[in-house]
Formats: structure tokens, sequence, C-alpha cells
């Protein structure tokens, strides 16, 4: 009907966080030393810089000295510099604080921060240096010619639930680039296309991923000090389950808390909202929180393979960077660095690809080759095996650590394969530990003063969708979810979605329905990872839409 | 010939982003800004009228302070092509009046008059959600001299020349046409504003906003801002909600939602503390002299309202608070009451009969409808006749355009839909007099939030009351009072816009003024046609209580319902014991006709549906499940605890 505009650019970057922001800002410096001029689009879906991030976090920031040598390193909107890190073991009402730190889990000399506000600093930057920057409009669509990415396009909107045109109908840009820059973070629903299309995975490991729940308090004064960090392992997990949470003192009497569980556990009913909320009553944590008020809610996917499950990163004309990358280093799980570099190597190879404007598979093979000589391999080739080991359980991953260290990352078996997320959840008959909500009972009557239920948290997440669209979750085989997923599983979704947006209705005469408030979403992308059998397929809504992260 | 399309838009705090803070008060520092809601209704129907006009000329024009920009450059990235701000420290301060003003000032000054050569269409919201007055699109209008329409939700092109409007009026709707150039004010019902594309938001990085200063466009200082104002706010008081928090139902499915409804219902539900209010510091009045500004301006005139050949209920309504303030007057205050129409005269005893002493009729077959051009006329040469000090106006959808209108006319400004209308005193320091008598006109603002004190000092005082609010005055059977009649002089001119279909709903089948329950469907229940409703109405009727169902507006627009059982600010106004919500989402509009209900229960599948800030009891859920376990529950006795009518 409508004829779609288009744009042209040099650069097209996708995604606004901060190893697509690290891309925009370290090219346009490296550019302009070489005296090129080469226009820089930044497209993020959130409606504004930083509400679609989330992080602990705690962060190396010396990186930003490397990405800003020109700007004063005061002025960076770090929080507290880290004054005590502990490891400290749980169980259900008992803590026990661990002599040593776990190796590679040190935090001294890292700050805690908020990532959202981080990428706001770093986007007014970016445009400072003359990089376009255009939030709330989400990239839904890869443009190829002649079998290689050209581009990508934003999102159609003024689409009704069935998919008709409206009539305030609005055709997205086409947006015409040499290069692009995939940087959606974890689970990139673009990126995993371009992944597929060009089986990036080859003779990879499969991604495996964690979901990380998060609340931002604000507490009385003296609940706990700028900078005291607390990581914490056990209680609510088992010996299975990969994971723990996190305690991080903030200025101005804010602090962070947060659970983050391994993906691939078990039980089909296992909810990570619901653990959380049992691990806050826990009473070394619940005293940082008492008297305190619930600021913000968020939850958001890490990948969590590391080494082995990084895909091929670059094919003609595009490049991976930061989290959609799997750039996260464990057991620390730390990504901002390694985004920050990644953004940096693919903004070295994009001014080289501009100056000899090429940007064939073999100039941006050189990202590669960066990327092996930097942090990034230094960060996780050690640990390569890490993760996988843990697949068995805490005991086996901790012997596979232990000749982890010892025989610098190889292991006895060399590389350890992983398993996708999806296939670890066994069926509800299959299953043989205690069900979730036995494990957990009496635990999980929320009281709305410490502990909350998920509706209420996703109210603190300032979440937000248009009514009128096309729902952005889909179930990809409505039979066999039906059969599978429902009847075998009981819908594992309604479990593990931390933003209640799968609810299984049972009527009267027991018949069950999956219902799907998309509206709720928080972009987490857990469905679209953990869903057994054909899955849910996650895919952007409409620009704008989502959580409006303030300080998370 | 382009034709120009020109949007006025204004920047708003995000109505939903109103947290409240730790004082429990509004917290604005967190509050983003959006450009109005009904503004962007607008601004998507002039998007609509270039796909008639593709080569149309689309103009963004707002007023106040710099960051309006941001707004502005929405507008570009949604369509539009170029922008204006009108930005002045002077204009700090201004009522609706000098706003109406202002801004025509910069259209005529961009070449925009009556005159003009080029056809231009002006587009507005119908009313801002932190001012709720809908007057400015009136004022811009009759500033211009151009005619208008407003709560219009659809506008089309006719191709030669006019507009096409569909006006929502109480109880249906109304197709007009007008000749351009025109003032529309549009509904948010219309089509909803389209998303900004990408293309258009890199125009609009690249667009240059062009702000003019009121030295700019020739606009001088004496009748804008705090001090050339015709009103000023003297107060404004935060509203203590009436209604204590919502008890929402627990349980995981729909017979444990309904057995907690019903044991919380048996409860009583939340209880409001009641905190004593502050002890009011009462200032030190000052010894200065007493001052009579009316000069001359005498008696209260109210306008009688037809409606389907009868005067409207709200009309009757007017002549509560018009008593009261002709007693508080004293000194003999009559009220007046102009009655326009066709064949009317006969009347004007119902008016008598409710409190008018004099009705001023005005007859012509040409007046049969209200036309908003014709109206404020006769009214602009009856208040010149008569000098009233006070004209009162229903605050319907035709009484919030005319008083405006007439207000621009007569420079006096105008305060929209009052809940209160009293006289008293203004202690004017900066004359050092204290001006007495003089109306004080409290409206609520901020989406229902605060109550402010509207002052005006340019007669007749204008003021339009909420439909609704005051009670019809008793009848006195046969009270007379003088009939006068008045011959207007009106111009072809004034007939220019013309009135092709006017559709209204008999409100005589229903009567939800008489019934203790109304169950309402909102656009959440129309899946099965609104079956489920009636058929829990029915049930309770069954049982011998007085209940009736009724509808939000999307019902009846979608064909589901008469207009009769319309509830809300196009609709009734009802006071039932007990409203029952169902897939309501809790628009402001429906609000308005049902918040005064003794109790409201809500159900609605979206928890953050609105409806449940103003509801007692709340259950989140599909109405498919939780209706027919209610229906089975009245069959088997259970009827929320209204007693069946004795007969």
């Amino acid at each position: 009907m409508s004829n779609v505009d288009t744009v042209s650019t040099d650069i097209l970057i996708i995604g606004g966080g901060p190893s697509g922001l690290a891309t925009s800002i370290h090219l346009a410096d490296t550019l302009k030393q070489k005296g090129l001029n080469h226009r820089i689009l930044l497209i993020e879906k959130g409606s504004s810089i930083g509400s679609h991030i989330l992080s602990g976090a705690v962060i190396k920031a010396d990186i930003f000295k490397s990405l800003l040598p020109d700007v004063d390193f005061a002025e960076i909107p770090l929080n507290a510099k880290v004054t005590t890190d502990a490891t400290v073991l749980l169980s259900e009402n008992g803590s026990f604080k661990l002599p040593v730190h776990v190796p590679y889990m040190s935090n001294t000399g890292n700050y805690t921060a908020s990532l959202g506000q981080i990428c706001r600093f770093l986007a007014k930057k970016a445009e400072e240096k003359g990089v376009e920057i255009y939030s709330g409009f989400s990239v839904d669509e890869i443009l190829y010619k002649d079998g290689k990415v050209i581009g990508a396009k934003t999102i159609d909107t003024g689409i009704d639930h069935h998919g008709n045109q409206m009539e305030n109908f609005q055709p997205g840009t086409k947006i015409e680039a040499k290069l692009t820059i995939f940087a959606e973070g974890t689970r990139g629903s673009l990126a995993k296309k371009l992944i597929q299309k060009y089986t990036l995975d080859k003779d990879k490991n499969c991604q495996v991923y964690s979901l990380g729940v998060k609340e931002l308090w604000s507490v009385p004064e003296g609940n706990i000090q700028p900078g005291e960090v607390y990581h914490t392992m056990g209680y609510p997990l088992n010996m299975k389950e990969f994971g723990g949470g996190f305690v991080y003192g903030l200025n101005d009497n804010k602090v962070a808390v947060g659970l983050v569980v391994g993906l691939d556990y078990e039980d089909p009913t296992f909810d990570t909202h619901d653990a959380f909320q049992a691990w806050k009553t826990n009473p070394f944590i619940s005293k940082f929180l008492k008297g305190g008020k619930l600021v913000e809610y968020g939850a958001k996917t890490l990948p969590e393979g590391g080494y082995y499950s990084i895909p091929k990163l670059y094919t003609d004309n595009a490049l991976i960077v930061g989290d959609s990358a799997g750039f996260l280093a464990m057991p620390a799980l730390k990504g901002v660095h390694l985004a920050i570099t990644s953004g940096m190597l693919a903004a070295k190879t994009a001014a080289m690809a501009l100056s000899k404007n090429d940007f064939s598979e073999k100039t941006l093979s050189e990202y590669e080759n960066f990327v092996k000589g930097s942090l990034i391999y230094k960060d996780l080739y050690p640990v390569r095996n890490f993760r996988q080991g843990f697949a068995k359980g805490l005991i086996i991953g901790g012997i596979n650590f232990g000749t982890l260290l010892i025989t610098g990352g190889a292991g006895f078996f060399g590389k350890l394969k992983s398993h996708p997320d999806r296939e670890t959840t066994k069926k509800l008959k299959e299953f043989k530990g205690k069900p979730f909500k036995e494990r957990f009972k009496g635990k999980l009557e929320f009281d709305k003063v410490l502990t909350f239920d998920k509706v209420t948290d996703v109210y603190f997440s300032g979440v937000n969708h248009d009514e009128e669209q096309v729902p952005h979750v889909k179930i990809n085989n409505l039979a066999s979810f039906d059969a599978i997923n429902i009847k075998e599983y009981g819908a594992p979704c309604q479990f593990f979605c931390s933003s209640e947006v799968y609810e299984l209705h049972t009527d009267k005469n027991g018949h069950q329905e999956l219902r799907i408030h998309a509206e709720n979403c928080m972009h987490c992308k857990t469905c679209d990872i953990k869903t057994p059998g054909d899955g849910i397929t996650w895919s952007v809504p409409n620009g704008g839409n989502g959580p409006d992260f303030q300080n998370m | 010939m382009a034709l120009t399309i020109i949007s006025l838009i204004k920047q708003v705090p995000l109505p939903t982003e109103m947290r409240m803070g730790d004082d429990g008060l509004m917290d604005r520092t967190k509050a983003k800004s959006i450009i109005n809601i009904d503004c962007q209704f607008g601004l998507e129907a002039g998007l609509q009228l270039k796909k008639q006009y593709f080569d149309a000329r689309m103009i963004a024009c707002s007023m106040g302070p710099g960051s309006f920009e941001v707004a502005l450059r929405t507008a570009i990235s949604m369509g539009y092509d170029e922008a204006f701000l009108l930005s002045d420290r002077k204009l700090g301060g201004s009522d609706t009046f000098a706003t109406g003003l202002a801004i025509s000032t910069m259209l005529k000054h961009l070449g925009f008059t009556k005159d003009s050569k080029e056809p231009f269409i002006i587009l507005a919201g119908r009313q801002t959600s932190d001012g709720d007055t809908a007057h400015v699109p009136s004022q811009v209008a009759e500033s211009m001299g151009i005619p208008q329409a407003t709560f219009v939700e659809t506008v089309k092109a006719d191709g030669e020349g006019n507009v096409i409007a569909k006006r929502i009026i109480e109880g249906g709707y109304q197709m007009m046409k007008l000749p351009m150039p025109c003032a529309i004010s549009l509904t948010p019902t219309g089509i909803p504003p389209r998303k900004p594309s990408l293309i258009g938001a890199i125009k609009a990085r690249n667009s240059k906003i062009t702000v003019f200063g009121i030295d700019d466009i020739g606009l001088g200082t004496e009748k804008i801002g705090l001090g050339g104002s015709p009103t000023i706010v003297a107060g404004v008081v935060n509203i203590v909600s009436e209604r204590a928090p919502i008890t929402m139902s627990v349980g995981h499915n729909e017979t444990a939602l309904v057995d907690n409804l019903i044991s919380n219902l048996n409860k009583g539900g939340n209880i409001l503390e009641k905190k004593e209010a502050a002890e009011k510091k009462t200032s030190e009045k000052p010894e200065f002299p007493y001052y009579d500004n009316r000069n001359g301006a005498k008696g209260i005139i109210t306008w009688a309202e037809i409606a389907n050949g009868k005067i409207a209920r709200p009309s009757l309504e007017l002549l509560t608070p018009a008593r009261k303030l002709a007693n508080e007057l004293g000194n003999d205050t009559k009220i007046m009451t102009l009655l326009i129409g066709k064949n009317v005269k006969d009347q004007a005893n119902i008016l008598f009969e409710h409190g008018s002493d004099e009705v001023i009729v005005v007859e012509d077959d040409k007046l049969e409808e209200y036309l908003v051009l014709p109206f404020s006329s006769i009214f602009e040469q009856v208040i010149k006749e008569r000098n009233p000090e006070i004209a009162l106006f229903a605050a319907t959808t035709s009484g919030r355009e005319l008083a405006p209108r007439i207000g621009m006319k007569t420079g006096s400004g105008v305060t929209a839909d009052c809940t209160g209308l009293e006289i008293g005193e203004y202690v004017n320091r900066k004359e050092k007099v204290i001006n007495k008598p003089i109306l004080h006109s409290r409206r609520p603002t901020y989406g229902e939030s605060k109550l402010a004190t509207i002052l005006g000092f340019v007669y007749p005082q204008i003021s339009t009351a909420r439909a609704g609010t005051f009670e019809v005055p008793a009848k006195m059977e046969g009270r007379t009072g003088i009939i006068s009649t008045f011959k207007p002089k009106l111009s072809n001119d004034e007939f220019k816009v013309e009135i092709q279909k006017t559709v209204r709903g008999e409100g005589n089948s229903v009567n939800l003024f008489d019934a203790d329950v109304i169950v309402s469907g909102g656009r959440g229940t129309t899946t099965d046609g609104l079956e489920l409703i009636k058929k829990l109405a029915g049930a309770l009727k069954e049982k011998g209580v007085k209940a009736e169902w009724a509808c939000s507006r999307v019902v009846v627009d979608e064909g589901f319902s008469e207009y009769a059982r319309q509830v809300g600010q196009t609709g009734k106004t009802v006071r039932p014991k007990l409203y029952i919500a169902v897939g309501v989402s809790g628009a402001i509009q429906h609000i308005a006709g049902m918040k005064e209900s003794e109790k409201i229960i809500a159900i609605d599948h979206n928890p953050k549906a609105s409806i449940f800030h103003f509801a007692d009891f709340g259950i989140v859920g599909e109405y498919q499940d939780i209706l027919p376990e209610l229906i089975e529950r009245v069959k088997g006795g259970f009827t929320f605890g209204i007693e069946p009518a004795k007969n």
C-alpha cells in the first residue's frame, strides 16, 4: 500500500546497550583520528536509552578509561567503590561467610553502578561525537540482497491483534547500511535469525543462559554501606541448581538485591521470581531490607555458555557484539567490560572496513582476531569449561572447577559440551525431585512488605505495551503446545516467566488453556530459551514498549 | 489551492506517571512529559486528512516553555512538516481566555485569518489532562472569527472546501458540515495516534522549530499573563478521596475469587481513615475597604438547553446553584433563563416551576438544533441588553463550547465544569480593596486530584456546572414568572455550519436513575454482545432487586446497546447503591458518570485498569469466567447485600 521510506547510512548499530554505545563512541573517535566522516546510526527499542538496561551491577570500571580517554573518570556516573566483598553460604535461615573468595570472583577495585545510568551517559557522549541515536524504534527485520545483509527495517505500526492494518498504519523505515552491527543484548531476536541463516554457530556449543531477577530498594540509613558487596550461594537453590544471589550497597541508602539462576534446572514448576522472594526471607538478606521500600523490579537473562558458545562473530556486512555474541565472564558474571571491549574491537574493524570500503567477510574476520588478542580471551579462555561442568550439579561442577584451576581451564576431558536449556526441563512425571511448591511451602505467601507477588513486582518495572499490535510472543505450534507443554510439562512458562505474561487458566470443568498477557513482558526472553518442545518465539513489539527501568 | 492543516498541541505530564510521593502528594518531578492525549488524536486527524489532500501543508503549533519543543518534534516525526512555538515569560499564568488570544494572534501572524485565500483547518485536542477546561479551541475559533466544532470524533473533507465532522453529543452524535477555514477539537475516541516513524524522527532531528516571543507576533501584554487574564486561580486544595482503598479478591479460580468477593462484601471492605484536616492558617484580613466592581451588572442568566424537544436535565439541575447564588447575593437578584429553539415557549413553565424568575424566549425554525455560532451571538446580544453579573451553563458538550465562545466575545474568563459555586470576597492586595461580592467557582482539576477556586473580574462571570453534581430543584407546582421575547439580529454568516444529521437515542425506555444496582459492560464485554451483563442484571431482577444493565460509550458506538443505557460524560450520571463495572477500563469520561455510586465493584482482566482506582471491590479475571459464577450465586439468593425493592 504505502511505499516504504528508506534511509541510508554507513554504519547501523542495532541496540543501545553498553556494547552498541561503545561501538559507536569508539568508531566515531577512530574515524575522527583518521580524518574520515561517516554516518553512524544507532537504533534502540526502549523508549529511551537505559530503559531496557538491567544489570547487577558491579563493574570493572577501568574499561571506561580506554573507551573514553578524553573524559575525566570522575564524570562517569559510577556508584560506590567496592569496600567489602564477601561470599556467603546460605541455608534456609542461616548464613556462613566464606573465609576466602571463590577464584575469579574478587571485586577489589570495582564499582557498583546502575548500568542504565551509565548507558545514558555514554549515549550523551556518543551524540556529542556525532552519532545519531534514535530510541523508541524496534527493528524487526534484517534486509538482504543477493544473500548478504544490507541493513534492517523498523517494525510496521498501526496493526491490530490479528495483523490487519488499521487506519493509523505507519510502515516501518528501511535502513540501508554498508555495515550492520548487532548489539541487541542477550538472545537478540535478529542476531538469532542471523546466526541461523549463516549457521554462525556451526561446531560451537549451544548457548546456555541464566535468568536474573532484581529489585532495587530504598532502605533506612545504616542498613548497608555504599560499596558493601555480598554474593550468596546455597539457599534457595539446591546442589543441582546453578546460581546465587547478590546484595550491592549503593549510594543514597539504595540497595540492589537479586538472584541469578541457571536455566538448565530440571523442575518444570521452578519459579525464579518466587525463589528470589524466598531468598529475601533469609535473615542475612532481610536485615538489609528492613524498614525499606521497593523502588524498581526487573528481570533479564545472561548468556553463560562462555568461550565455546560464542558464535562466529561476522558475516558479509555484519558483526555481532556484546551479550548477543555471549561475551560474559563466568563465574564472576561480568559482561559489561567485555561488551564494551567487543564494541571497541568491532569499531576498530569497522573503521578499517570503511577506509578500505570493503565489508566482506574477509575484512571483517579481523574482528575475531582482535577478540582473540584481547582481554575477552584472557577472561573467557581459562574458564571455557566452567559452566558446562555445573550442568551436573554443584559438587561435580566444583570438582571440575578445581581441575580447571590446576589445568589452566582444559580440565581432564577437553571441551565439555553444553545442552540447550529447554532440553533439561523434565516432564512432570519424570521429575523426581521435590516440586517447587512443596520445597518452598510456607514461603510463597507474599506479605507485600518484604516479599511481593509477580503482578505487584511487575508494576515496579514501569512496563507498558501498546494494546493494538500483534502479540510479540508466539507459541510456535499450538497443537503440540497443548499436548506436550501443558499436558506433560504443566506449562512451565507460567512459572519461569518473571513478569506474569503466561497464565494457565483452568475452568470449572478442568479445561486448561494458556492465556498470554504480553503487555507485562520485561523483554528477558526466558520463554524463547526455556520453553520445551516446539517452544515460544519472542520478537520485538512496537518501539518504545517494554519496561521503563530508571536505575537498574 | 493548497490546504494547510494546523494542529494545536500541548505538552503535559504523563497521567499514569503522576505517582504519589511519600507525602501523599502527586510527585510531578518524576512525571514524564507527553503530548496531551486529546491533542495526539488531533494530530492523527490531521494526518488522516492528509490522505485526502496529500499535498497539504502540515503545521504543528504550541504555546509554553522551551521544553515544549520536544512535543513539536514528536509531531514532525509523526508526519508534520513545520512547527511553531510561542514561548514568552510574559505569558506565564495566562488563563484559557489569554491562551486562546495568544494562539490566535500567532496564527494571524503566520498569515491565517478568516479572510485568507488559501483554506486551512485548525485541529486541536478536546481538552488537556492538566487543565481539563476544553475552552481553548472555542476561544481560538472565536478570536479568529471562524466556525468551530468541538467534541469531534472523526473528520473528513468533502472535496468542496468543507469539513464533515462527527460531533459527539449527549445520547448520540451529529454530522456537521463546516466551511473552511474552521477549528475542530477532537475527542480521544477517534482514530488513535500513529507511532512516529524512524524517517520522521530523522526529519524531526534536523528540523528547525520557530520560536516566537510575544513581540515577534505583535501581541501586547494587556490581556495576557497573570496580570492580563480575566480570571485568576484563588486557591487550590487537595481533593481527599471519599472512597477507601480497593479490596481486591484473591483466589486461583472463579469460584474462589467470587467466594472471596462475597466475604469481602460482608466484611464491608476497607474503611477510609479520616485524617484530621490540618488547622487552617487564617491569614489576617487587612483593613481594606470593600469595593463592588460589578458596575451595575445584576442578575443571573442561565441557558435552557433543548434536547429531543425537551429541556435537558442538566439545565434544570443548574437552577439549584443559580437559586443558591441569587439568595447569597440577596438584593432581589433574579434568575433569567434564555430559551432558544423552535416552538419552545410552552416549556417556559417547566423553568418557572424549577426556579427561573424570567424566561427570555428566542424562537426561530432555524434554531431548532443548537448551533454554536447563532447561539453565542444571541447570548452576546442578550447579555449586552440585560447586563447580568453571572452566566451559568450546564457543562454539557454544547455548554462547554458555547460558554467559552461567549466569554471571548464579552472578554470574560470562563470556569469550566464546576462542582461548587458560591458568593464570596477577594482580598485584592494590589489595589488594597476587598472585592465583594464575587463568584467563587470551584472545579476539580489535575485528574480529579485537586479542587481549584477560580475568580473572574470581568462581568458577566461565566461558569459551567458539571452535570449530575447538583440535584434538580424540587418542582414548585403552579409557580410562574415573566416571559419575554427577544428578537436577535443574526446574519447568514452565522448559519454557515450545517447540521446534516442528528442521531439521538430516546431516553425514556430505561430508567437508570432509579436503579439500585447497575451492571455495566465496557469494551471488554462485547465478545458475547453483553449477554452475560444482561443475564446478571436479569438474575438480580428476578430476585426482586431494582437492577438495570448499562454500558460505556464504545459499546453504544459498536451497536450493542441503545444510547439510553450509556453511562458517562456524554451519557448519564448515575448514583445507584451498587455499580458493577465489568470490562470497563475506567476512562475518565466513564468515571465521571458513575463515581458517585455508593459502592463500586470492578471486574476486569487487566490488573492495571484504572477502574480499580475508583472501586471499592475488585476482581482481576476474564468476565466470561467470573460472571457465570456470579449469576449462579445470585440465583442461589446472593444479592450483593441489596434488599429487594418493596412493592
